[in-house]
Order: C-alpha cells, then structure tokens, then sequence
C-alpha cells in the first residue's frame, strides 16, 4: 500500500483534567480517504484526543495540522470551518426538534431573515439519495430508533461539507445488521473522498474496516500498524498490555428449583402503548438468564416490571414459590430481590454522598444499616468497608464521596452492595457498561461466583458477548415480547442479531 | 373557560411549531362559547358574555400573558425563570417614573429596560456563574421589591401626590379604538338577547371597544414569537440550548449568548407585563400592584405547554376569573362553569383511558353542581381563586402532555459535553 497524503496531523499533544493525564504526548496520523481507527481501551485516551481534532477541547500542548496546515481550533466551529465532522458515539441530538432542524442547526440556510427551510428539506433529500440513505425531514428525532439517529448524526455532518468524518464509538450501539449497513455506508464515503476516523474498542470491527489503526493505551499511542499485519489477540494486547479477560462458559450450576417465575407479565407505558407484554419464563436457582435485544424494546420497563417501580397490567410473579406480586418494590427487595441498574449515576448511586451512604440504598431499614428507625452509622461503615474490601473497590476510604471514584469503582461498590446481603434472585442491567477491562472482569467473576452458589440471575446487556459468555439460557426481547428462547452455546452473534432486530420473525412469518 | 378547552391543542402545536389544525381548535372554541351559552342560559345571568365582561378580561389577560411570553423566551433558552415577578415590578417602578417624568409610551419603553436590566442579573448569575436557577430567581424577586421600595423612597417622596409606596399620577394616557364598523355592528346584535348569537355577539363586542393600543402591541407579541421562534434561525438556536446546550455548542451554536438573549427578552417582557399595569390599568404605581402576577404569568405558560398560543389561553382564563370577581352577580354561575367543565374533562380523560383522572374530575364536577344546586351565593375568595382550581384540574390530564424544554434548569458550563 503507497502512502496516502496525510490530512491530520496530531503530533505530541498533551492534555490534562484536574487530577488526571488524559493525552501523555499522543499521536496520531490519518491519510487521505483513509478509515483509520483508533483503538484502546476506556479512558485510554480517545474521545480526548479526537475532540481535540474537533476543538471541544484545547492541548496542553503539542500541534495539530490539518491538510498540511498548523490550526488551533478554539471551537468545533474552526473545525467545522475547516471540513471536520464529528458524530458522537451519545448522540447530540435534540429530541424535541425535528429531523431538519437537528440537521441545520448551527448552519442554517436563511430566505431574507426567516429559515429557508424549503432548500435545507431539498438538500437534504439529495444527500439521502446521493448516499443512499433514508430520512424523514420532518418528524421528531424523538420518535426514531437508534440507526436513524445515527444516520441523522452522519447527514448533519456532511451537510456541511465535511471532508473529515469522526465517528466515536459508532457501533457500540447498533445490532449486527445494522453495523453491516453502517460499514456499506462507511465505504461509499470513502470512494467519494472522505476521509474516516473511526474510535472503537471492537477490534474484529476495527480489522474489518479500517486501513490503518492506531493504539492507545494510557494516555498514549503505544502502535500505529495495518491490519493486515496484525491479528485480533496481538491487537488485544497491545490495547491492554496484558492478556485480554474473556467471558467463558463453565461448568453448569443449574439446578431445578425455580427461584424466580413469570407468568404472563404486561405492563403499559404511561401513554398506554403496551411496553412489555406476556413475558413469562423461570429462572432456576445457580441459573444466568440473559435477556439480549436492542435498546428501546422494552429492557428497562421489564426489570421496573419485575422490581414493582412499575405496576403490571396483568401476570404474576412468584419468588420461591410465593406469589409476590401484590407486593411494592420494598417488599419485594426485602424478599430477597437485588438490583444492578442500568444508569448507576440516575438510578444506582447518590454522587454527592460518601460511599457509606450509598451502601445504605435499597437496605436503609436493614440491619446492619439501620437500628430501628435509626441509621446505624458504625455498622454502615463497617460493612461499607467489608464491601469495599471484599469487591476490590480502590477508595481512600468510605467517607469519600462515590463521585470521586472511577466508574468501574463506581460499579463494583453497587455489585457489592447488592451482594453483600445475599439475594436470593439478582437483576444485573448492563453491569459492565462504560467501564475498564479489569473492572469488567471482576464484575463477571463476582456473578459467576453468585451463580456458583445457587443465587438466580437475570442479566440484561447491550454486549452480546458478555450475554453469550456468563449466560446459561438467553432470551431475546423485541417490541416488549420474548421472541426467542437460545442456547448460548450454539448461537452466534449473527444469529442472535437477527432475532434482535425482528428479522427472524419475519422470515419465519413467510 | 372557553379559553381552557382551546389550550388542549397547544401541546400538539408545540411539537411541530406549525398551526395545524387549526380548523380543530376553532372548532372546541365554538363548542366552549356554547357551554358559556348555555351556563348563562341556566343560571339566569348575562354578565358571563357580556362586552364590559371581556373587555376588562382583555386588559387583566395582557399583563399576565406579556409575563408568560416572557417566561417563554427564557425557559425555551434552558433557564427557569421564576424571578419573572422582580422583573414586573421593576417595570411598574421604571415604567411610572417614565411615565410620570415622559409620558406613557415612554414608561412602556422604561418598563421594558427595568425588566431587561433584571434579566440581565438573572443571567450573568445562571448562564455565567452557573448559579441555582431557583435561588437566583428568588433572589430577584427579592431584590427588585426592595431596590423599588428605596427607589420610591429616594425620588417620589419630595414630590406631590408621591410616597414611599407609591409615585405621582402619571402624565396623560395610551389611547384606545373601536374597530370600525365591527365593534358597533357586534354591540347592537348583543343587546337583542338572543341565545348564542348575541352572547358571542357580546364577547366580540368586548375585545372590539375601546382597546388600548398597547394592548394591540401586546397581542401581536404572540404571533411574532412563534415566527421568531419557529421560523428564524436565531429561535431555532434559543431553542436548541434549551433542548440540548452540548449538541448546540458541538455545533457551534453560541449556547451561553443564546441564553443571555432569552433571559434579558425575559425581563424585557416582564417589565412590559409591568408597565401594561402603570400605563394602561392604574395610571400610577403602587407598591405590590404587580400581585403575584410573574408567578400566574409562569403558570399560564406551563399550562400553555410552553408554546406562544397556548400560553395566550392560560393567561386568558386567568384574566378571565379575574374579570368575573369584578362583577359580583356572575360570581354564582361560575360554580356551574367550573362543573359543566370538569364533566367535560372527566369525559375526555374517560376517552382517553385515564380513569383515574376522569373518576377525579368527575367527583369535583358533582361536588361543584352539588353547590352551585344548593346555594345562591358563593364567598368572593372562590372566584379570586378560580384560575388556580382551574389550572390544578387541568393539570392532573395535561401534566402527561406537558413537554417542558429538555434541558431547562441544566446548569450548563462550557465544555463539559460528554
């Protein structure tokens, strides 16, 4: 492959945050037409470096040259001006607005004083066509699934000319069908000249797609290397520096106890469209329940379901045999139900709190926690300290308030808590999002072992292969129902896409 | 009342920014001045309908509809603005003493710049130094009743008919107009007594005679603010910082200037809502006139979904009520109004499946017909306190509609986009 002419530049850039070295004399190099991904992993270092290529944020120090050029973005706006787009892996799109004015937003086209919001629809509509792309100017991106959002956040930078396309994390969100239409995507901008740099940490994505990659690790760029010179597992390590933790199967710990039944479970959202409807399956004491889907078809509704935060319309629970479900969330945590929640900033922890208080949520009328109606503020700490010890929390101590704490420390404190008191059943959601390797293992390790000694386990994730890898039975929740019922043994991620998305129903269905 | 039922579309208009359906809403209106009809019919009155009536409703529906334009214009910008009441109180001071020293037009010029100067506090505390909206509101509120207070105290008490609490007489008046031909036309068909015909008659009688043309200004606001909103790209803008600020900023949108912009037109119009008072309805400041009406001004836009004709209705039925307690004898048959409304609710909350608040407003309508049926008379309070059952009742359905700016009261620094 001859050198392609290099159209970013970052040389020796340096950034710090308080307290923390995010960019420690990084670099990067992309050639023309290039799809060039950077790889690491979380907090390595990427989203900063490549919003220092946007302007988000300024170096420290070091030199950014774009086409040949010094610049010194002071806003996404220079960067913008000088042919940068970014799509962020959250998307920044405003729900309450439509299509069309996401898109134009910041670059409006004007008639006199007033939107010409005629021309932007038509330019709009030739991009789609020219890209092969299909939009709806005028709906609310509130109503749009996440691919269509993904595709409003690609056309908002290209209509304003981008030459340059940074996509963060661009797949972390999509099923596998819906990666493939992005890769096609992807390579029709790249025979009309675009230039791709493409942030992810899936590195059988990262050597499907990419012609260059660049390692991070750290703060710093430890590799710039083809991939056709390099295998998935050298990439690994070069990304972790040391071997990369995979979750596997062992030995089965099912037993034939049903800890946890559903039976005909539905529940409305509160426009009264049906969120979830007729669930029904068991899970047996030492059993993994993985529920896998695309975000949107009902995940969070069926754990608020289960949990009673949300009433069901209809259907019935039983925990150990015994009808549960006239009971509120309190009587059924007090039963012996656990909670990893999705969100651990909105649902799982009090930032601003010392981490003893935290350990105290969902437990705060328990022993040792509480006395009476009092808190028990030695027996909190103490046990808040047996956690943080027991779960490998890195904490100064437990006093310190939870946001202080990185996130995978963030996340082992809320497994912990939860564990700590032995549930009988656990619902695990999402409990390794956004967070570092080595967390993300001893998160698995501590629901294995939980397994190991007969807890029952519902886990809901976006990662099909910490779905595949800790699962027992895997369920497949579309449009609030469970479409299909998989060994996790014999099903590949393709497969399971394909029921994820409905595309198996509908095959079946002919 | 009828007002009221208008409002329910205001969500839908909101969503998109376009005036569809409007053939919908003309058509609940006419339903509602029906209802009003037949209220009057049944109870025996004819003040409900009556052009003296909506005349007076007209004027006490600007001021508190110029406050919610303005809450409008900053919450849509992502800045919860509850010092709205500082704000009109600074224009009834500044607009008064413009217009004692100027004449009226300019103490509506005055009141308008009193009100911008508070806004301009409320956001170099929220929008610079990213202080509580809540508290920064409150402190305005606060500041402007005590710094109009010394101001009074400091300029109107060496001169005759001033006083620590209140300024001289302001110099001459905002003239009025009859629309031509119309206002007369509709005045002869409401004397003849005719079912409907002349109560509707009556009502377009009231809002055509003798209106002032600061009141004209005011309502042209409306309009102009949904195109400003809707149709330019500098709303386009104040909207997306109140919606999302980090996809604006990422952008390029200049989201802490965009804020500035709708917190100072917030105090703009405040101080308007508060010269309309001065200029218009007293001819003289007193301390305290403003009563509470930054805050109904705040109600009438979130009852109006945040959407420039919805808050039009809220203010309306607040001005409205305000218009009935002028007018004792009606005072009676508003118990039946609120009943016959709230049975209308209950049967479209029922429609819609919300049983809970339609079981709700159907034991208030019964226990509201229940009294209406028993007595002759109802203590004034009820009716001071009208808008505010009103707008309780309408919440329990609308809350779930309610689409308020997604990132309103973010305190929003620079930089910190995820």
């Amino acid at each position: 492959m001859n050198e392609r002419q290099r159209v970013v530049e970052l040389v020796d850039i340096t950034k710090t945050f308080p307290g923390v070295l995010a960019n420690d004399n990084a670099h990067l190099s992309v050639g023309l037409a290039e799809i060039h991904a950077v790889v690491g992993e979380n907090g390595a270092g990427k989203s900063t470096l490549v919003k220092i290529l946007y302007g988000m944020q300024t170096p420290d120090s070091g030199t950014v040259r774009v086409k040949g050029k010094d610049v010194h973005f002071r806003s996404p706006k220079d960067a913008i001006r000088s042919g940068i787009g970014m799509v962020h892996q959250h998307f920044m799109l405003a729900d309450n607005l439509t299509v069309l004015e996401n898109i134009i937003l910041g670059a409006e086209p004007t008639r006199g004083i007033a939107l010409d919001l005629r021309g932007a629809r038509d330019k709009i509509l030739s991009l789609c066509d020219q890209y092969g792309m299909k939009l709806d100017p005028d709906v609310l991106v509130e109503e749009l699934s996440i691919g269509e959002r993904q595709r409003i956040e690609i056309m908002k930078v290209l209509y304003r000319g981008a030459t340059i396309l940074i996509l963060d994390e661009p797949t972390a969100v999509l099923v596998p069908q819906e990666v493939d239409d992005l890769f096609v995507s992807l390579r029709e901008l790249q025979a009309e000249g675009v230039t791709i740099i493409f942030i992810s940490h899936k590195l059988d994505e990262v050597l499907t797609i990419s012609d260059a990659i660049t390692v991070m690790r750290a703060g710093r760029t430890v590799a710039s290397v083809k991939p056709g010179d390099i295998t998935a597992r050298d990439l690994a390590e070069l990304m972790v520096g040391s071997d990369l933790p995979t979750p596997d199967t062992t030995v089965s710990t099912v037993t034939d106890v049903v800890e946890l039944r559903i039976v005909g479970l539905t529940s409305l959202h509160t426009d009264g469209r049906v969120a979830i409807e007729d669930i029904t399956f068991d899970i047996h004491r030492g059993e993994i329940v993985g529920i896998a889907g695309v975000e949107g078809n009902g995940q969070p509704q069926l754990v608020d379901t289960i949990l009673g935060v949300r009433d069901a319309v209809a259907g019935a629970l039983h925990l150990a045999g015994k009808d549960i479900s006239g009971f509120d969330t309190k009587m059924r945590r007090d039963e012996g139900i656990g909670i990893i929640p999705e969100d651990r900033h909105r649902q799982g922890l009090l930032l601003d709190s010392p981490l003893w208080e935290n350990a105290m949520l969902g437990h705060q009328s328990k022993k040792p926690f509480a006395r009476g109606i009092w808190v028990d503020r030695t027996g909190a700490r103490d046990i808040t300290r047996e956690i943080v010890e027991r779960f490998d929390v890195r904490t100064p101590g437990v006093d310190v308030n939870a946001v202080a704490l990185s996130g995978g420390n963030q996340q082992k404190l809320i497994v912990g808590k939860e564990l700590i008191l032995d549930p009988s059943v656990l619902i695990a959601a999402h409990p390794t999002r956004g967070i570092d390797v080595g967390a993300q293992a001893a998160v698995w390790e501590e629901l294995r072992q939980a397994r190991r000694e007969g807890m029952a386990i519902l886990l809901i994730s976006a990662d099909l292969e910490e779905l595949i890898g800790l699962s027992d039975t895997l369920l497949v929740l579309f449009d609030g129902r469970i479409v299909a019922k998989l060994d996790p043994a014999d099903v590949t991620p393709k497969t399971l896409g394909s029921h994820m998305t409905g595309v198996a129903v509908e095959e079946e269905a002919l | 009342m009828t007002a009221k039922i208008t409002s329910l579309g205001a969500g839908l208009m909101e969503r998109t920014g376009r005036m569809s359906s409007a053939r919908k809403y003309a058509l609940l209106f006419i339903l509602g001045l029906f209802v009003l009809s037949l209220v009057q019919l049944i109870a025996g009155t004819k003040q409900l309908t009556a052009p003296g009536t909506w005349g007076a409703a007209l004027r006490l529906t600007v001021p508190i509809m110029l406050a919610a334009l303005g809450g409008l214009y900053s919450e849509r910008s992502g800045v919860i603005n509850i010092g709205l009441e500082g704000m009109m109180i600074a224009g009834t001071w500044f607009g008064a003493w413009a217009g004692w020293q100027y004449g009226p037009w300019a103490g509506i010029a005055f009141g308008l710049i009193g009100g911008a100067l508070f806004g301009l506090i409320h956001a170099i505390a929220t929008v610079t130094f990213a202080v509580d909206q809540i508290v920064s509101g409150v402190a305005i509120n606060i500041l402007a009743a005590g710094s109009m207070r010394f101001l009074s105290s400091a300029l109107y008490t060496a001169d005759t008919g001033g006083g620590a609490t209140q300024s001289p007489r302001i110099q001459g008046f905002i003239g009025t107009f009859n629309v031509p031909l119309v206002s007369e036309w509709l005045g002869a068909l409401s004397d003849r007594g005719w079912f409907f015909i002349s109560d509707v008659a009556g009502i377009g009688a009231g809002m055509t005679t003798r209106v002032s043309w600061f009141t004209l200004l005011a309502l042209v606001l409306i309009p102009a603010t949904w195109w400003l909103l809707w149709r330019t790209v500098w709303g386009l803008r104040l909207r997306s910082a109140g919606e999302n600020p980090w996809a604006a900023e990422s952008l390029g949108v200049p989201v802490l200037r965009m804020k500035y912009w709708g917190v100072v037109i917030s105090g703009a119009l405040a101080g308007m809502g508060g010269s309309y008072l001065v200029v218009v309805q007293a001819g003289i400041y007193r301390e305290g006139m403003t009563a509470g009406r930054g805050f109904i001004g705040l109600g009438a836009m979130i009852f109006g979904n945040y959407s420039p004709f919805g808050l039009l209705a809220g203010s309306g039925i607040f001005g409205y009520s305000d218009a009935l307690r002028l007018r004792q004898d009606s005072v009676h048959a508003i118990l039946l109004l609120l009943a016959i409304g709230l049975m209308m609710f209950g049967t479209y909350s029922l429609f819609k499946r919300n049983y809970q608040g339609s079981a709700t407003q159907g034991v208030f309508a019964m226990l509201f017909f229940i009294w209406w049926f028993t007595t002759d008379d109802v203590p004034g309070q009820i009716v001071t306190a009208t808008p505010y059952i009103v707008t309780l009742l309408v919440l329990t359905i609308a809350s779930q509609r309610l689409r308020f700016p997604a990132a309103d009261g973010v305190k929003y620094r620079r930089g910190e986009a995820h």
